[in-house]
């Protein structure tokens, strides 16, 4: 079944890293993309992350993480998801992630970790296929 | 001068030959419309003056070189080394991470090394940064992250008991990357120095404190614009007084460029921010040369076309060289050049994940470019630094040495500004001054630096930039080697060994003894003098003339937390948006 509504994407930016480029750039490409981007600013907690997630009835939840926090924030806001019956929706992570935190992180339930290796192509076109009905 | 003139006409002449034959026959030959290589001569510096443009290096204005012998330069380059050993293996640069026991031992362990005296440079963690303790919601998963956690004035003294006897604090500097929370771990230092009995006079260091481009490229500002301001001229007015040898201020051109923004940009939007900086101090009512000898630049960043980095750089030491002697009227020619670490011309931006190795290359061809122009080769940053936090101590064996080949054996810094009198490089530097300045009063008629960051205009522009960047990468006009060119299937990942100089295992636990170092530190201090001194800060807050600095002193004495001390602060200034 072709998808005919768009595609919404929440580009969050979690604890205190305050480095933005990567998820303005990124939110700019997925509107580019035919998305609608709701992006957070900076120091969001959990809480905040999945609220905005059900506010605006998003179908993926992005995380921005460069400062090394991502597997303890990663793991909140999964767990605060599931809390909040939203748990089947699909996160994403990207940031500065070392390779081997990558399948500890989709072990847990993140569905892709994109880091510089990644193209936009790629990040696009996988959110497009995991929001395929 | 006529015969110059002359001569210029026949260059003319002979260029436009030179186009009309020559040139547009060997682009027939390949098939071009037109070259896609530029070519200058005399004609593209026709009003150049070599005095009053370049000069010498060490004088007005400053374009050949910030002293007449570069001290650096003249150090290592005649017999002293380079950065020895233990140096390279523990991390002499900046470093931080896990509880201060970690840093303490860290510092202990690397031994005395010929920078700043031995002292640290000090990366604190986000928590530290924006104002929450370790036990902070927001704080969790950060602490002794991306630099070790400071709560209260008690970490400071543990890792401060790696600096005693004759490396007490008062034969080292510090170098502290902070902002917002500047004041509080300045306040620290000076608690520390008395409960040592060292005279205040005595400490030197260098805290970062540029909150302005926190707000557009860094992200670690806790008040509004106006309030931050307050704190800086707080730091200038009451060191200028009572801590005559510490420097005040780190102003920062890198990380606007680090964030996107060009490179004109990035000199531009840092001079704007230093002009405001040193008209809020004047303002208070000190004269510009009695604080501006003791504030410092970091650098503007950089980027792989070096000869264009090169040109922005002599541009940026002519520029403001100008803007202290004729905008501020600085009456010390010694004032009228900024005092700066400086280093290589290729950004950390640049450097990729993929194939590490090659940001070996990038930052060694940075280095070469600022050694040429009269600045230390830094190989910033070490290979690995897009693979996580930590360079591993291969990593900076290979900086190391990169810096002393181009010392050793390209003897590149015998020769002051090789690249004065090029005619591409003093066109592109003419035009890079001009563009510079344009910056300048536009951001001036806005109101200066101050309205141009909380309007966000600042911000905008440097993601505009950012964009157009990403743009031209996406469509190939931009290339990055290894990431959108040269990826076919041939192509090979080289990967060598990397030892962290880290303990890992102290990582991950940090932020559970952080935490109960914390809790006992609550547990065993005066409860009632922290309140009084808490609400003193409450008080002298709202009267904008008090300087804050003696207050946030008493408070740290009686262990008052950085989190608390900025709950007071954020109760009276409200935070930024």
């Amino acid at each position: 079944m072709i998808r005919e509504k768009k595609i919404r994407v929440l580009i969050a930016k979690p604890g205190l890293d305050g480095h933005d480029k990567g998820a303005i750039i990124l939110s700019s490409q997925l509107r580019d993309a035919g998305m609608e981007v709701i992006y957070t600013g900076l120091r969001r907690t959990a809480d905040q992350i999945v609220q905005s997630a059900i506010q605006e009835d998003v179908d993926v939840i992005g995380l921005s993480i460069l400062s090394g926090a991502h597997m303890s924030i990663s793991g909140r806001v999964l767990s605060k998801m599931q809390s909040a019956g939203i748990g089947e929706k699909v996160v994403v992570v990207g940031g500065v992630i070392p390779d081997d935190d990558i399948p500890r992180l989709k072990e847990m339930g993140v569905a892709e970790v994109f880091t510089q290796k990644s193209s936009y192509e790629e990040i696009i076109s996988f959110i497009k296929n995991s929001v395929k009905d | 001068m006529a015969s110059q003139d002359k001569d210029l006409e026949k260059i003319r002449n002979a260029r436009k030959e030179w186009e009309e034959n020559t040139l547009r026959k060997n682009a027939e030959r390949l098939g071009l419309k037109e070259t896609p290589v530029e070519y200058y001569t005399p004609l593209d510096i026709e009003e150049h003056d070599f005095l009053e443009n370049v000069g010498f290096p060490g004088e007005y204005p400053f374009t050949a070189g910030r002293f007449a012998i570069p001290v650096l330069n003249a150090m290592w380059g005649r017999g002293k080394t380079l950065g020895a050993g233990k140096a390279v293996r523990h991390a002499f640069g900046y470093s931080g991470y896990g509880t201060p026991e970690d840093m303490r031992d860290f510092y202990i362990e690397r031994g005395k090394t010929p920078v700043r005296g031995g002292g640290p440079n000090i990366a604190f963690d986000l928590p530290t940064q924006i104002g929450y303790d370790s036990d902070h919601e927001l704080a969790e998963g950060e602490v002794g992250r991306v630099g070790v956690a400071i709560d209260t004035l008690k970490d400071f003294e543990i890792i401060y008991e790696a600096f005693t006897g004759d490396m007490d604090i008062d034969r080292i500097a510090s170098n502290w990357t902070i902002n917002a929370t500047a004041n509080i771990i300045i306040a620290m230092y000076i608690a520390l120095a008395e409960k040592r009995g060292i005279p205040l006079e005595k400490l030197k260091g260098t805290p970062q404190n540029d909150i302005l481009k926190e707000f557009v490229a860094r992200g670690t500002q806790i008040f509004p614009v106006k309030h931050s301001m307050r704190m800086i001229r707080d730091t200038i007015t009451f060191c200028t007084e009572r801590l005559p040898a510490m420097n005040t201020i780190s102003i920062c051109g890198y990380h606007i460029r680090e964030a996107g923004s060009t490179r004109v940009q990035a000199v531009a939007f840092a001079f704007a921010n230093a002009i405001a900086y040193f008209q809020t101090v004047i303002d208070a009512g000190l004269d510009i040369d009695q604080f501006v000898g003791r504030t410092t630049f970091l650098n503007f960043g950089g980027g792989m076309e070096v000869l264009k980095e090169a040109a922005c750089r002599r541009a940026a030491r002519r520029v403001w060289a100008k803007i202290m002697r004729d905008r501020f009227g600085s009456k010390k020619p010694s004032h009228w050049i900024y005092r700066e670490l400086g280093g290589g011309l290729a950004g950390y931006w640049t450097c990729t994940k993929k194939r590490p190795l090659n940001n070996l290359v990038r930052v060694a061809i940075g280095a070469v470019f600022a050694a040429m122009i009269g600045e230390p080769p830094a190989l910033e940053p070490p290979f690995d630094e897009p693979l996580g936090l930590g360079h591993s101590i291969e990593a900076r064996q290979l900086a190391a040495d990169a810096a002393r080949i181009i010392f050793e054996e390209c003897r590149l810094a015998d020769v002051q500004d090789a690249l004065a009198g090029s005619y591409y490089v003093e066109h592109l530097t003419n035009a890079y001054e001009k563009e510079i300045f344009d910056l300048i009063e536009k951001i001036d008629e806005m109101g200066g630096a101050v309205k141009a960051v909380e309007s966000g205009w600042m911000k905008n522009e440097i993601i505009r930039s950012s964009v157009e960047f990403q743009r031209k990468l996406e469509t190939g006009e931009q290339v990055w080697v290894g990431v959108n060119k040269y990826t076919e299937e041939d192509e090979i990942e080289v990967m060598p060994p990397r030892t962290s100089p880290y303990r890992r295992d102290r990582i991950e636990d940090a932020e559970k003894r952080q935490i109960e170092n914390l809790r006992k530190v609550k547990a065993e201090r005066d409860a009632e003098k922290v309140q009084a001194a808490l609400e003193k800060i409450e008080n002298a807050a709202r009267d904008e003339k008090a300087n804050l600095i003696p207050f946030f002193v008493e408070a740290v004495r009686e262990y008052a937390t950085i989190g608390e001390i900025c709950d007071v602060l954020r109760s009276v200034f409200g935070e930024a948006k």
